[in-house]
């Protein structure tokens, strides 16, 4: 019975997505071409809700796009920060329960990905299929399961790439050489019990994926081969391998940063006790490694990043626009313009203060100066970067959603609690 | 001899006080302050240029300056934003607070502790019960306003903001001037009536100069109310009205320890300003103490 129901789930959900690559139109839903949705932008103003904990973020998006935005296309970026981006989407839901419907809404875009978009798409509270008909998604890889696919839940054009990250680490080049990096799980264990005290990582739970993220790439590497856990949800497979996942942890327990009685609750949390050398290794998803932390200076300048040979998570994230948004048309020009090859290479570079990486296939670009603009980039990365070839072959693709919840309440159980695993 | 736990006392309320805003200080001007160094090596203005209240090192000109003053930093526009919303809440909640407070004070009426009840509850339950629902009706009271052709926002507005701010403000309001009045003797308005002034005279030469002190502190409490609303002001502004505290609590998950600082410098500023200004109202003499006429 199990099976039937899987291999009928597999059906419709292939069945899905075949529909979700057809039915999209040629002009977002709405307009009749993009110059009506050009038109109708100007003199509109796009109130992006996003993440605004990072300055530098901030800065380069009032600089990189409010400029163009105003200048090219008459468009006011009005940015609101927010302290997660779960707060939009409540603030979405609380519209629909209003009844504010139709154009009544107030938020025009927000950078999502994950969980979020999940909820968003599921309650209906997205406009959309759109994201592969404004002109710049020809530069978009589609076809890329990392793209195609948000936490393992079909994209179907609801949201646009903005950018890549990639989990890796960081260490002080003061305090550790090169050689001495531990460049797989199996080696990051031996180096725990050689070095007791001085490793942790991030609690995995809601709003730390990237705690999650280090605990799923054990899970794969102790299940050596990452191609089983691509596609739908399979709670055998998770059986299978997620107790030797926990047994793993638990033996690090006593060789970790105050015996793994507590674990740092933030990424930031964890980035300044790398910081302040009570820990080894911190986690980054730039391209650029430790270099926007090293520019913010909460980070000591000799910080490098460093790459594992396998199983390093990337993925992208994106921008949505809500069903209600009073601003669809500026939001799509917004969407289109991060995706315009120059905007994308200012984006990967360090100086800029952006985070992360391409959103587009850069061997899709044609235009001679474009193509300039990226590998001036491309050279850019500065020397707190790891190795780029190391990172790309290292790269795997994160897996269905339903896998995070568990992992979280799983490790919060047996890992954080000490509950005994069951037999 | 006998003073001397006075004096213990007052410096340790006062290193109680101090200690956070000191930390600060150091916080925002410290770049790399890490382990093991006891004070910091290195000094910066770095967050205070990532604020853009300060050019950028080796462009300090007085253009610069007024280049980058006069694009409006958002902490500027945060602040003046914060400022605004605080005074008119403060305005209002004194002018609606004191006939209550009046009537709270000096008379003695059927279910009085019920309306006292009404009163505090705003400070017993908590501002995201009664928020997410206010906020969906402010949307809706948007939407039929719209209808019948007024054109109010309540929701994402910064009257809506101010509108909701009052929820948290009026039982400090209250309270603090159902106090005074409860000390207060209203035989001087019938003497001040029996010589023949007016309404308005009473109020202006007897009742008011009587009041004065209470009514600063409680104006005090209203803006200082109003100046830490965080939650509130997120989701009735719909994160549009982008107040300081909503720019603290963004930067907050940022882990940069100077930007932080130097926003929460901006941020209780203006707080102690106003204290100093008032503390002399706030002496244990002045007639604020008390509440509901309990003395």
């Amino acid at each position: 019975m199990i099976s039937l129901k899987r291999t009928i789930q597999v059906a419709l959900l292939s069945a899905v997505s075949a529909i979700g690559v057809h039915a999209h139109a040629e002009s977002p839903p709405g307009y009749d071409s993009w110059d009506q949705v050009l038109e109708e932008a100007r003199g509109q103003t796009v109130y992006w809700y996003m993440w605004g904990g990072s300055d530098a973020i901030n800065g380069f998006v009032d600089t990189f796009y409010g400029d163009p935005l105003k200048e090219e296309y008459g468009i006011n970026l009005e940015r609101v920060p927010l302290a997660g981006t779960v707060d939009a989407v409540n603030q979405v839901i609380s519209e629909k329960e209003a009844g504010a419907d139709g154009d009544a809404g107030s938020v025009d875009m927000i950078w999502i990905n994950g969980e979020n978009f999940k909820t968003m798409q599921q309650a209906g509270l997205l406009y959309g299929p759109w994201a592969e008909s404004i002109p710049n998604s020809a530069l978009v890889d589609w076809g890329n399961p990392a793209i195609n696919l948000d936490f393992g839940k079909p994209v179907e054009g609801m949201e646009s790439p903005w950018s890549s990250a990639q989990f890796h680490f960081m260490y002080d080049s003061a305090r550790l050489s090169d050689s001495e990096l531990p460049r797989s799980y199996a080696e990051l264990g031996d180096w725990i019990a050689a070095n007791p005290g001085q490793f942790s990582y991030v609690a995995p739970g809601p709003g730390n994926f990237i705690g999650t993220r280090f605990v799923k790439q054990l899970m794969f590497e102790l299940s050596g081969n990452h191609e089983q856990w691509v596609g739908p949800f399979n709670q055998e497979l998770y059986d299978q391998w997620s107790m030797a996942t926990w047994k793993e942890l638990i033996s690090w327990e006593p060789n970790l940063w105050r015996e793994g009685n507590t674990y740092p609750e933030s990424n930031a949390d964890f980035k300044s006790l790398f910081a302040n050398g009570e820990v080894e290794f911190a986690f980054t998803q730039s391209p650029a490694g430790a270099g926007p932390d090293i520019g913010a200076g909460v980070i000591a300048p000799t910080s490098r990043a460093f790459s594992f040979d396998n199983y390093m998570i990337g993925d992208f994230n994106y921008l949505a626009i809500p069903y209600n948004a009073p601003n669809k048309a500026a939001a799509l020009v917004t969407a289109n313009l991060v995706l315009r090859p120059d905007r994308q290479a200012a984006q990967v570079q360090p100086a800029n203060g952006f985070c992360c990486g391409w959103a587009i296939d850069v061997s899709r670009v044609t235009d001679a100066d474009q193509i300039a603009a990226i590998e001036t980039a491309m050279m850019n990365l500065g020397d707190a970067a790891a190795d780029p070839a190391r990172l790309s072959g290292a790269l795997v693709a994160d897996i269905a959603g339903e896998y995070q919840n568990l992992i979280e309440e799983d490790w919060q159980k047996y890992v954080l609690r000490g509950e005994p695993l069951p037999e | 001899m006998r003073r001397v736990p006075f004096y213990a006392a007052v410096i340790a309320i006062s290193i109680a006080f101090l200690a956070p805003v000191i930390s600060f200080m150091i916080n925002a001007f410290a770049y790399r302050w890490f382990y093991p160094q006891l004070v910091p090596k290195e000094w910066s203005l770095q967050a205070w240029v990532r604020l853009k209240l300060i050019p950028r090192p080796g462009d300090r000109t007085l253009e610069s300056f007024i280049d980058l003053w006069t694009g409006v930093p958002d902490v500027i526009s945060a602040l003046w934003l914060s400022l605004a919303i605080g005074t008119l809440v403060t305005g209002t909640s004194v002018i609606i607070g004191l006939p209550a407070a009046r009537a709270l004070g000096l008379y003695r009426f059927r279910g009085k502790k019920i309306v006292e009840f009404m009163i505090i509850a705003p400070t017993i339950v908590p501002p995201i019960a009664f928020s997410l629902g206010l906020n969906i009706n402010f949307i809706r009271w948007d939407m039929a306003l719209m209808n019948a052709g007024i054109p109010i926002d309540l929701a994402g507005s910064v009257f809506g903001v101010s509108l909701v701010h009052l929820v948290p403000v009026m039982p400090y309001v209250v309270l603090t001037l159902s106090g005074v009045f409860a000390n207060y003797d209203a035989d001087y308005e019938a003497q001040a009536r029996s010589l023949g002034a007016p309404p308005w005279r009473i109020f202006w030469d007897v009742t008011l100069p009587a009041i004065l002190p209470g009514l600063f502190v409680a104006a005090l409490f209203a803006f200082l109310v109003s100046w830490s609303q965080y939650l509130l002001t997120f989701l009735i502004g719909q994160g549009r009205v982008v107040t300081l505290p909503a720019l603290l609590f963004s930067a907050a998950g940022s882990g940069n320890n100077a930007m932080i600082a130097a926003i929460s410098l901006v941020f209780i500023a203006p707080a102690i300003l106003i204290l100093l200004v008032t503390s002399r109202y706030l002496s244990g003499e002045s007639s604020a103490a008390g509440g509901f006429g309990r003395v």
